[in-house]
C-alpha cells in the first residue's frame, strides 16, 4: 500500500530497509535527516552498471534537447496545482487539454529516449526489481543531494519527499513483480518481442495515465468527487516526479553530469519505481470508481 | 425431404467441438462448405432494402437485423401479446435443427408469403425456414478449418440480410455471403488470420451498402479491429483498429486485444457506429500493458462512412478482471434527462461491471451510471500475483455482470432490460509468454472457488430493468441454478419481456413490474438463445421464437446440448 502520509509503520519499514536505527530519526523524518544517518558505502555493482550505461548511451543522447525539454517539463509540473484547482476540464464536445498540456514536453523526452534506444540499454544493463535492488536504490537515492533539490524544484515539501522514497521501499515486493524482459525464468524460452522494456513501461505508462486524465475526468464528471481529484493530484505529481528523475538521469548521461555512476543507477531505478508504484495507485484512487467512491446521483 | 437426409445438417452433426488446453477446437468439419436445398421455390423473391430494415423498427411483421432494429432495441411493435394476453401463449411447434451444438443465435424473419426465417447455430450452420409450416427450405454448413481456436465454444449468434443475400460470420474470422433464395455461396472474405487466434461468432450488420463486422480472439493476444466490407463483393472498404498506437506503450499494442466481438449499433441519422469492445490483452497481467489501456472494455464510436474514430467511453480502465463490455449498445434517439438538463441522443451500455451506462451519443460523455444490476463485492480491487499465495474472490466474476447477452429497451416504458450473472471468481496474474495463436491470459482464472466473498447472496443470476434516465434499478428477478445465465431478451412495445433461462424455462415478465406472467419449461437443458418476435398477417398470430440448447464458456455455461428451435404463438 502507498500512503500520502508518513505513518509510524511506514517510517519503520523505511528505516529498516535503510539499515538505520529508528531512534536516530524522528517520527516523520525528512530526506535530509535520513541522509545524515544512512551509511555512505556505495554498492560497487551499482557503479559498474552506471558506468556501462554511460559507455553505451553517452553519444546517442541529445543533451540540448533533453535539457530544454526537461526545463519545459519542470515548468509544466509547477503548474500542476493550477490544473488541480481547475478540477474537471471544460468543453462542450471534448475536454480542454489540461493534463495533456502538462505532459507534452515529457512525451518529447520519452520519444527521444525511445529513438535513442535508451530503454533497451537499461533493460540490458539493469537487474530486475528485487527487494534487495530496491533497498540499495533507496540507499543511493537518500544520499543523492541532487534528489532533494530536484524534488524541491518540482514543488515537493519535506513530507512529500520522504513519502515518495518510502512508497518505493515499502512496495519492493510489488515492484519485483514488474519483470524486465531479460529476467524471465531461465528454464523457458520466452518470446518477449512485444513486451516493452521495464523502464519504458514505467515512463510510458505514467505518461499514458496522466494523458488520459482529461478525458477520464470529463467523461466521468458525474461520478467524480473532490477526494478523487485530490488523490489524483498526488498520484500524478508522484508519477511525474518519477518521469522527471529518469529524464534527469538521461541528461546526466548525455552531458556527463555530476551524478556518480551508482547515483545514476539509483535515479533510473528510483524514477521507474516511483512511476510504477503510483501507476498502481492512480487506478485505485481515480480510475476505478466504485459505488462507494462515486459522487451520489441526484436522481436516486 | 426429412432433415435426416439433409447433407448440410449431416455435415454440422459430424463436426465436433473439443475443449483443449488452448480453448475449443472444431474437428470433423466438411472439407468444402455444403448447401442442401429442399424447397427453395417457396422463398418469395423480394430483395430486402435498407429502407425495409429501417422501417422494420415499426413493422410488426419483420425482424430484419440482429437487434430487431438498427438501434438494437429488441422491441417488437406486434401487439397481440400484451401483459393481459400472454398467459394464453402456446407452443406452435418445435423444430430440431439437427446440430446439437452452440445455440446462442437470434433468428431473423423476412416478411412475405410465407415469412422466411434465417436461423443459425454452431458450427456455422444456417437454415432458411418456412415459418408457417416449420419446414426447412435450404440449409448450409460452412467448412470450418480444424486449426481454429475458440475461447468459448463454436458460437454463432445470427445472420444479416440485405438484397438477395444472407451474411454470416465464420469461426475462422470471415464473412460468407449466401444467396438468400438458394443457400448457395456468393462470396467469402477473410477478415484476419485465424491461425493468429482471430475468430468471429456474432451477427454482422449491413447498412449503407456495407457489411460491418468486428473481431474476436481477446484471449489469444490479437489486436482488435472493426471492418466494413462491400455488401455486393465482400471487398474491404475500411478497417479501423480499436486501439490506436499512441494509447499503448511500444509493441504492447500488438497484443492489445480490445476486440469488438458483438454486433455494432447503427445510428442512421448521424452515420455512426456504436460498438462494444472487450478486454485488453493479456487479460490478467497489467504490468506488460501499463496505462489505462483506453479503447478497451467500453464503447467505441466510429464514423460509418470512413471508420474514423469519434469517441471512446471506458468502463474498466486497465482491466485485470476480464471485464469486457461486450453486449450490443442501445441507441435511444431524442432522449431527455431532466436532472442533467440533457436533451439529445443517448447510448446505453450494459457491461460486465454490472452497471448500465447512459452516454451522450455525440460525445461519449457519461450522463448517468445506474445502480448495479447484481452484486459488486471486492470489485475493482487488484487481483493478486500468483506468488502472493493470496486469494481474492471478486464479483462480478469474469463472465459479468452482463457479458454478451443482448439487452432490450422498451421506448414506451422507458426501461432497459438486462440479464446478468452474479457469481464470484478468482484470478491471479503472472508474466506469461506470448506465442501466436495460443492462449495469452497472463494469469489464471478460477471458476470454482472455496469461499465466496462476504455478503454473497447465493443467487447466481438475474433478469432486471433499469431506467436509463434515473439509473434506478426498477425491478430484478433472481434466477437460481447451478449454471450461468446466457442469451438475451426481447420486449414487446405492449410491455412483455421474454427470455430463456439456464434451467430450460422460457419466461414472460411484466416489463413494468417484473412479475412473471407466463412460463414454459422446454426441459432440463439450458436456453442460450436470444428470443425474437413477429406478427404474421396471414395467420393473424404473433410469434415468439427462441433457440434451446446450452453453449459457451466455463463448466457451468454449457448446461447440456440441445438442438431445438421453439416457436410460440398467440392468435389475435
Amino acid at each position: 500500500m502507498t500512503r500520502q502520509q508518513i505513518t509510524i509503520d511506514g517510517r519503520d519499514e523505511l528505516t529498516d530497509a535503510l539499515g538505520i536505527s529508528r531512534s536516530d530519526v524522528g517520527e516523520r523524518p525528512t530526506l535530509s535527516e535520513l541522509r545524515r544517518t544512512v551509511e555512505t558505502e556505495t554498492d560497487p555493482e551499482f557503479a559498474s552498471m552506471g558506468e556501462a550505461i554511460r559507455d553505451d548511451m553517452s553519444g546517442a543522447l541529445d543533451a540540448d534537447l533533453l535539457a530544454s525539454e526537461l526545463a519545459a517539463f519542470e515548468e509544466q509540473i509547477a503548474r500542476l496545482s493550477e490544473v488541480r484547482d481547475a478540477g474537471i476540464p471544460e468543453g462542450a464536445e471534448e475536454p480542454e487539454a489540461l493534463y495533456r498540456e502538462i505532459v507534452q514536453p515529457a512525451w518529447r523526452l520519452y520519444d527521444h529516449l525511445v529513438e535513442a534506444g535508451f530503454f533497451e540499454s537499461l533493460e540490458e544493463r539493469l537487474p530486475r526489481f528485487t527487494p534487495e535492488h530496491i533497498e540499495q536504490t533507496a540507499h543511493e537515492l537518500v544520499r543523492l543531494d541532487a534528489l532533494s533539490e530536484e524534488l524541491d524544484g518540482l514543488g515537493f515539501d519535506e513530507r512529500e519527499k520522504t513519502v515518495l522514497v518510502m512508497n518505493v521501499v515499502n512496495n519492493n515486493t510489488r515492484l519485483a513483480r514488474w519483470v524486465p524482459t531479460k529476467e524471465i525464468p531461465s528454464d523457458v524460452e520466452f518470446d518477449v518481442e512485444h513486451v516493452p522494456p521495464l523502464h519504458k513501461r514505467a515512463m510510458g505508462g505514467a505518461l499514458l495515465w496522466v494523458n488520459s486524465m482529461d478525458v477520464h475526468l470529463w467523461q466521468k464528471e458525474v461520478l467524480v468527487t473532490e477526494e478523487i481529484l485530490d488523490d489524483g493530484y498526488w498520484d500524478v505529481k508522484a508519477m511525474l516526479a518519477g518521469v522527471d528523475l529518469i529524464a534527469r538521469a538521461a541528461l546526466d548521461v548525455a552531458e556527463d553530469g555530476p551524478m556518480s555512476d551508482s547515483q545514476l543507477v539509483a535515479a533510473l531505478t528510483g524514477g521507474a519505481a516511483i512511476a510504477i508504484v503510483n501507476q498502481e495507485e492512480i487506478c485505485k484512487d481515480v480510475y476505478w470508481i466504485t459505488e462507494e467512491k462515486r459522487n451520489p446521483s441526484p436522481a436516486r | 425431404m426429412a432433415i435426416e437426409e439433409d447433407r448440410a445438417v449431416k455435415a454440422a452433426q459430424d463436426t465436433v467441438v473439443r475443449e483443449t488446453d488452448q480453448g475449443y477446437r472444431v474437428l470433423g468439419s466438411p472439407e468444402e462448405s455444403v448447401t442442401h436445398q429442399h424447397d427453395t421455390d417457396r422463398i418469395p423473391r423480394r430483395d430486402i432494402t435498407e429502407e425495409d430494415i429501417i422501417d422494420s423498427a415499426d413493422d410488426p411483421e419483420s425482424w430484419l437485423t440482429y437487434g430487431g432494429n438498427y438501434e438494437q432495441h429488441r422491441c417488437t411493435t406486434a401487439d397481440v401479446i400484451t401483459p393481459e394476453t400472454v398467459g394464453d401463449l402456446e407452443l406452435e411447434y418445435e423444430l430440431h435443427v439437427g446440430a446439437e451444438s452452440s445455440m446462442e443465435g437470434t433468428p431473423l424473419v423476412v416478411p412475405g408469403d410465407p415469412p422466411v426465417m434465417y436461423q443459425s447455430n454452431g458450427p456455422n450452420h444456417v437454415k432458411a425456414i418456412d415459418t408457417r409450416a416449420g419446414d426447412v427450405l435450404w440449409s448450409y454448413t460452412y467448412a470450418v478449418p480444424s486449426d481454429v481456436v475458440l475461447c468459448c465454444d463454436d458460437n454463432n449468434r445470427g445472420v444479416a440480410v440485405l438484397g438477395d443475400k444472407v451474411y454470416m460470420t465464420t469461426l475462422d474470422s470471415g464473412v460468407v455471403a449466401l444467396n438468400r433464395y438458394t443457400g448457395e455461396e456468393e462470396w467469402y472474405t477473410s477478415t484476419a488470420d485465424h491461425e493468429s487466434g482471430y475468430s468471429a461468432t456474432w451477427a454482422p450488420v449491413v447498412y449503407d451498402g456495407k457489411v460491418l463486422t468486428g473481431s474476436a480472439g481477446g484471449e489469444y493476444g490479437v489486436r482488435g479491429f472493426h471492418v466494413a466490407l462491400d455488401a455486393e463483393t465482400g471487398d474491404e472498404v475500411w478497417r479501423t483498429m480499436t486501439s490506436p498506437d499512441e494509447e499503448w506503450v511500444g509493441d504492447s499494442i500488438e497484443q492489445s486485444c480490445a476486440t469488438n466481438w458483438m454486433t455494432a449499433t447503427i445510428d442512421t441519422e448521424n452515420d455512426r457506429l456504436y460498438m462494444p469492445v472487450g478486454n485488453p490483452g493479456p487479460d490478467f497481467d497489467g504490468s506488460v500493458r501499463p496505462g489505462p489501456n483506453r479503447n478497451s472494455a467500453g464503447t467505441l464510436c466510429l464514423d460509418l462512412e470512413t471508420g474514423e474514430r469519434e469517441w471512446f467511453h471506458q468502463e474498466s480502465p486497465h482491466d485485470v478482471w476480464d471485464y469486457d463490455s461486450a453486449a450490443p449498445r442501445l441507441l435511444i434517439p431524442d432522449f431527455e434527462m431532466e436532472h442533467r438538463d440533457f436533451e439529445g441522443d443517448a447510448v446505453v451500455s450494459f457491461g460486465k461491471t454490472a452497471w448500465g451506462y447512459t452516454l451522450d451519443a455525440d460525445t461519449g460523455k457519461l450522463l448517468n451510471r445506474s445502480e448495479p444490476g447484481v452484486q459488486q463485492l471486492n470489485m475493482f480491487r487488484m487481483i493478486p500475483h500468483i506468488d502472493e499465495g493470496r486469494r481474492m474472490p471478486f464479483m462480478p466474476g469474469a463472465m459479468g455482470g452482463n457479458d454478451w447477452q443482448p439487452p432490450a429497451y422498451n421506448p414506451e416504458l422507458g426501461l432497459a432490460y438486462f440479464k446478468m450473472n452474479n457469481s464470484p471468481q478468482e484470478a491471479w496474474w503472472r508474466f506469461e509468454e506470448y506465442e501466436e495463436g495460443k492462449k495469452y491470459w497472463g494469469g489464471i482464472l478460477e471458476d470454482e472457488i472455496d469461499q465466496p466473498p462476504e455478503g454473497y447472496n447465493d443467487h447466481i443470476s438475474a433478469v432486471g430493468a433499469v431506467d436509463p434516465e434515473t439509473g434506478q434499478l426498477v425491478w430484478r428477478d433472481w434466477i437460481d441454478s447451478d449454471a450461468y445465465i446466457w442469451g438475451g431478451l426481447v420486449t414487446t412495445e405492449s410491455g412483455v419481456v421474454f427470455g430463456g433461462t439456464q434451467n430450460g424455462d422460457v419466461i414472460a415478465w411484466d416489463g413494468e413490474t417484473g412479475d412473471r406472467l407466463w412460463e414454459y419449461s422446454t426441459g432440463d437443458t439450458a436456453i442460450s438463445g436470444s428470443p425474437m418476435s413477429w406478427y404474421d398477417s396471414e395467420t393473424e398470430k404473433q410469434y415468439v421464437a427462441i433457440q434451446v440448447g446450452g453453449s459457451g464458456w466455463l463448466r457451468r455455461g454449457t448446461a447440456g446440448r440441445d438442438d431445438r428451435l421453439c416457436v410460440f404463438s398467440l392468435g389475435a
